[in-house]
């Protein structure tokens, strides 16, 4: 016999619990302004880690706007980078 | 020698303008041609798109692009693939072209592709409708690559490139999780490449991946999304051979 009911489901009620948090998270990047699907979000015990590349400053200034506006409430560690669009200084020989 | 760059997943918008220009304007001096890997917009608006067209027209080196999955977000691909047209950019869905360039014949087959996965892990054509069509849809493409690789091989290049969005090959996805492979490529895109036989191919769409690979057939995959090469473009040169020699795999499917 079961002994788990819904109330021992653990993570707390939906709206307060972090993995759905993130999931909706990550749907408003992608389909809202931004069109973001490049961007990794990770919770890492109570805090959020954002790990990816984005086009450009004001991107990821967006990003964060709408990460901390989503999970308020939780620490946001924000390691995303911005496109690298200078020259190659090399080229890859094939031969 | 050929002396290809390429890049992918540059993703612009209103604000990008003029911010890839100054490496494209460098081109001449270190490339014969510029691949573009797709997902050039955010959303593919014709505004997105008019940005990308003003940054690489003009060029002194033809440029050769295909869509991708940001390209169709607006519904509108045949708007935005027009706008790329009418700047000098060579759209390919299914298509091959020639560019001669630094004295070369190239030959670009492209698609945009789609996701299905890998050999053992992949989606069937079996099932709900949306199932077979998203199976079916992938195998369209990669009919279509093969085919422009086939058409290229008869024409008789220096050598042969097939440029896709999605990936052919699980390779050049390490760094992504494993559980969005299917999302990211198909291997029926590399069968493709392995039949026909190509000298390269280019990809993008993966921003978490990693730049080198090989199809089975040995076929070298670069992954050039913009995340990954960290630079505006990589350059890759390949060695001119005689076109007879295109692939073992050409050879055998005649």
């Amino acid at each position: 016999m079961s002994t788990h009911g819904p109330q021992d489901a653990g993570g707390g009620p939906p709206a307060e619990n972090l993995d759905y948090r993130i999931a909706h998270l990550q749907d408003r990047l992608a389909s809202g302004e931004l069109g973001e699907l490049g961007v990794r979000v990770d919770a890492r015990g109570g805090s959020v880690l954002l790990t990816g590349t984005v086009p450009s400053t004001p991107c990821r200034d967006e990003i964060l706007r709408t990460v901390h506006e989503e999970l308020a409430g939780f620490p946001v560690h924000s390691d995303l980078v911005v496109t690298e669009a200078s020259s190659p200084d090399h080229a890859e020989d094939l031969s | 020698m050929i002396r290809i760059a390429a890049v992918g997943d540059i993703h612009m918008g209103p604000d990008s303008q003029g911010v890839l220009r100054p490496a494209f304007e460098t081109l001449p001096e270190c490339a014969d041609l510029l691949l573009l890997a797709g997902d050039l917009t955010r959303h593919g608006t014709p505004e997105e798109m008019r940005v990308v067209a003003r940054e690489v027209q003009d060029l002194a080196v033809p440029v050769v692009a295909v869509l991708g999955n940001h390209d169709h977000h607006d519904d509108r691909p045949d708007e935005v693939t027009a706008i790329l047209r009418d700047a000098g950019v060579h759209v390919l869905e299914g298509q091959a072209t020639v560019v001669e360039s630094g004295g070369a014949r190239i030959g670009v087959a492209g698609t945009k592709g789609f996701g299905g996965g890998f050999v053992g892990r992949c989606a069937g054509e079996f099932g709900e409708p949306v199932m077979k069509e998203f199976v079916r849809y992938s195998r369209r493409s990669a009919d279509g690559l093969r085919s422009a690789l086939e058409r290229l091989a008869e024409e008789g290049c220096d050598a042969r490139i097939a440029l896709t969005h999605y990936s052919p090959v699980a390779d050049t996805l390490a760094g992504e999780p494993l559980e969005i492979y299917p999302f990211l490529g198909s291997y029926l895109l590399a069968e493709a490449i392995d039949t026909a036989g190509a000298d390269l191919a280019v990809h993008g769409h993966a921003h978490a991946g990693t730049e080198h690979g090989m199809t089975s057939g040995g076929v070298r995959v670069r992954n050039v999304a913009q995340p990954v090469i960290g630079r505006a473009f990589h350059v890759y040169h390949l060695p001119v051979r005689e076109p007879a020699a295109s692939g073992t795999a050409a050879q055998q499917a005649r």
